[in-house]
């Protein structure tokens, strides 16, 4: 009874400070809303990309020689095409200067200078054909999409001069007489088929193939941004776990300096009592914080953090883990003034460590992933990952015996540390 | 170790930090009902000595016993007998005057309707009902003193310890803190009460014991104590020069027992004042130096401190 006590009573003074309420709870869901606000629309359900509006000037160069097709005047009107997205506006300019001084006083965001020899060299296997992308520096999405497109537009070119080059060879093989004229239709088909398909499969809301991954258990594919935006997610909830773990353990440095502790310990509770009462007030709060957290990013941002089986088994062992740690590190601090920059300093550390940082990032090098499972945060990224993927219980397993394991051992050592010094 | 007639009992108590001797052997007894002081400089080993008593501390040696428990082999037992007034405000400043007082009342073992009618008591004995819902935070200090107090009293002790808990507040607090003491005890409450005040140890004691360096030196009541430096008085004179200079030219004086200064004064010890004066003067006539202020008191616990250790108790 007097474990709870001494719980309740550290969880009363923790909910009455507002910095600590706001760095429990505000601080994480508002990081991740600056986020959300950046990309959210991106995750709406609408089917629209809803990027900024990309104003792109075109300068068209290029004079094909022979019969070769003006491929310049198909990427224009490939990139006016009604079917693009709203969002990207696209508009022919007579010179380049012109262009580029567009993009500078950011009357457009991108220039796409295409060269006189585009066509050429496109339709030859000679030499590469190379387009320009001047673009507004600040701008990273709009023309990384534009880039895509203009890529896409070219591997549909060459994929229809190989597709032509095939074809004409197993005509004439079969002694049939090729038209060139009718070849150049078929290869203009072709390229404007491909184009669209891949337009279709990266650029559209609602492609014609959706991959599945296996742990998805049934649930559709994700959209990208929400998926990006779950591991950030999950990277604020493990960051600011440990962080109150830790913040919550400096009660005891806390009641050691206002005399509170000494008190404690003049009454009839056993101090094995006090402290284990002191641990549980820290456990209850990063195990609060951790569901209050995950409930309002499912309810603000649409994040679905998977089976709940699955879920509940993730939050108990990183409280475990965050109490543990928290416990560890403040029972080698000697005042609360030196606790502050060390707690902020070491949590931060490990979390850049674990990939805490990085969450949303993908293909990152195998060296670092291994480097991020020698500190918890780590261990806990990799199990909200496989959750958020739709992973079942089992499939977390491992996560979280080592979660739970680190952080029982963490406390074993910590507390032993603190009855040691408080003897 | 269990003694049923004292309140309590302390034998042959030592505590070391490293090498250094905190307490050194220290023995008395506090018969039930009476308010007993340990009076002392800072560094004498008091609070050392309150520490091992309360079970902050585990002794090098010795025990002690508080209401018949060994603080020792039956610490829970001891603890449940005592409260504990710390030197120091021992208060949660986020809760309410009565949160802190229902907290600590549970951490004695008291629960649901006896806990708060005695929380309830102890807010009007300090005279603070109507601010009970307030945070400590928001009180004045000779407030949080009160509550301070009041959380030690919750659980009916037996014996109570108050560790200097008069440091550093205002006379009018001080007062108030004073007059607490004697209701207590005139409710048959046992107080063992640490001070450097010797009026206050003075004042409200039954027995004094007078500890220096980690040591008892002397133990009694007021009057035995007294009795300890006879006839002599003492006496306390400024000079206006250097007072080293004079405590030099009137120490081996004839019929002077003792000289030390505090701050700029002189106190001595003589045996007769009158005689003793003139020789004063004429020794200080001789090393140039000139007395300006001469006050013959009463023979008191500072001039019993000074004859046995030849130190003043403020020093």
């Amino acid at each position: 009874m007097k474990i709870l006590d001494i719980a309740l009573k550290d969880l009363t003074q923790s909910f009455r400070s507002l910095f600590a309420v706001g760095m429990m709870f505000a601080a994480p869901l508002l990081i991740t809303g600056l986020i959300y606000f950046a990309f959210g629309g991106l995750a709406g359900g609408e089917g629209g990309n809803d990027l900024p509006d990309l104003n792109i000037v075109i300068v068209n160069h290029d004079r094909p020689t022979g019969d070769n097709p003006r491929l310049g005047e198909l990427l224009v009107g490939y990139l006016q095409e009604e079917s693009m997205p709203d969002w990207l506006v696209a508009r022919e300019m007579q010179d380049e200067t012109t262009a580029r001084a567009a993009v500078d006083q950011r009357e457009a965001g991108v220039a796409l200078i295409v060269p006189a020899d585009f066509s050429d060299a496109l339709l030859s296997a000679d030499h590469p054909a190379s387009l320009t992308l001047v673009q507004d520096p600040t701008l990273s999405i709009g023309p990384a999409v534009l880039a895509d497109l203009v890529r896409l537009f070219v591997d549909g070119i060459s994929g229809a001069r190989i597709a032509s080059e095939v074809i004409s060879e197993q005509v004439q093989q079969a002694g049939v007489a090729v038209n060139s004229a009718d070849l150049q239709d078929a290869t203009a088909a072709y390229a404007a088929w491909y184009a669209e398909l891949q337009r279709n499969l990266h650029h559209s809301g609602q492609p014609i193939l959706a991959v599945r991954r296996p742990a998805a258990g049934g649930q559709a594919s994700e959209d990208p941004i929400k998926t990006i935006l779950g591991a950030t997610m999950a990277g604020m909830v493990i960051f600011f776990n440990f962080f109150t773990g830790a913040s919550a353990a400096q009660s005891i440095l806390r009641e050691q300096e206002e005399g509170t502790l000494a008190r404690l310990f003049t009454t009839p509770a056993p101090r094995a009592l006090i402290l284990l009462g002191k641990f549980s007030a820290v456990f209850v709060m990063v195990l609060v914080q951790a569901v209050v957290l995950l409930a309002a990013s499912a309810l603000i941002f649409g994040i679905n953090w998977g089976r709940p089986a699955t879920v509940a088994l993730l939050v108990s062992s990183l409280s475990l883990a965050s109490t543990g740690f928290g416990i560890l590190l403040l029972s080698g601090m000697q005042s609360l003034r030196q606790s502050g920059p060390v707690i902020g300093g070491v949590i931060s550390g490990m979390g850049m460590m674990g990939g805490l940082f990085t969450a949303g990032m993908a293909n990152l090098p195998k060296a670092f992933n291994t480097v991020t499972l020698f500190v918890p945060q780590g261990w806990a990224m990799r199990g909200w990952k496989l959750a958020l993927a739709g992973a079942a219980p089992a499939e977390v397993l491992l996560t979280v015996l080592v979660l739970a394991g680190m952080g029982l051992a963490f406390f074993a050592i910590g507390a032993a540390l603190f009855r040691r010094r408080l003897a | 170790m269990k003694t049923e007639t004292n309140a309590i009992e302390v034998n042959g108590l030592r505590k070391n930090f490293g090498k250094l001797e905190a307490v050194r052997g220290v023995s008395f007894t506090v018969q039930p009902g009476e308010i007993f002081s340990l009076l002392g400089p800072n560094g004498a080993g008091k609070s050392t000595t309150i520490s091992m008593l309360a079970g902050l501390l585990e002794p090098t040696a010795g025990d002690a016993a508080i209401s018949g428990y060994s603080v020792k082999d039956e610490p829970t037992a001891a603890k449940t007998a005592l409260g504990v007034v710390p030197q120091e405000i021992a208060l949660y400043p986020d809760l309410s005057a009565y949160e802190n007082l229902m907290f600590w009342g549970k951490m004695y073992g008291l629960r649901g309707v006896e806990l708060r009618r005695r929380a309830a008591e102890i807010l009007e004995m300090t005279g603070l009902a109507d601010r009970q819902k307030d945070r400590i935070g928001t009180f004045s200090g000779g407030m949080k003193r009160r509550v301070n107090i009041g959380a030690a009293l919750l659980h009916h002790p037996r014996v109570v310890i108050m560790d200097e808990p008069t440091v550093g507040i205002d006379p009018q607090s001080r007062r108030h803190i004073l007059d607490s003491v004697k209701a207590l005890n005139q409710q048959g409450m046992t107080v063992l009460y640490t001070t450097h005040y010797m009026e206050e140890a003075e004042e409200l004691s039954d027995h004094i014991a007078i500890m220096d360096h980690g040591q008892i030196i002397a133990i009694g009541t007021y009057a035995e104590l007294i009795q300890l430096i006879g006839e002599q008085t003492r006496m306390d004179l400024t000079v206006n020069t250097d007072p080293d200079i004079a405590v030099r030219a009137w120490e081996n004086l004839p019929g002077v027992s003792k000289v030390s200064r505090e701050n700029g004064a002189i106190q001595t010890l003589v045996q007769d004042s009158n005689a003793a004066l003139p020789r004063l003067f004429e020794a200080a006539s001789q090393a140039n130096v000139r007395i300006t202020g001469v006050n013959i008191r009463e023979p008191n616990l500072e001039a019993v401190f000074l004859h046995l250790t030849g130190r003043a108790l403020r020093d």
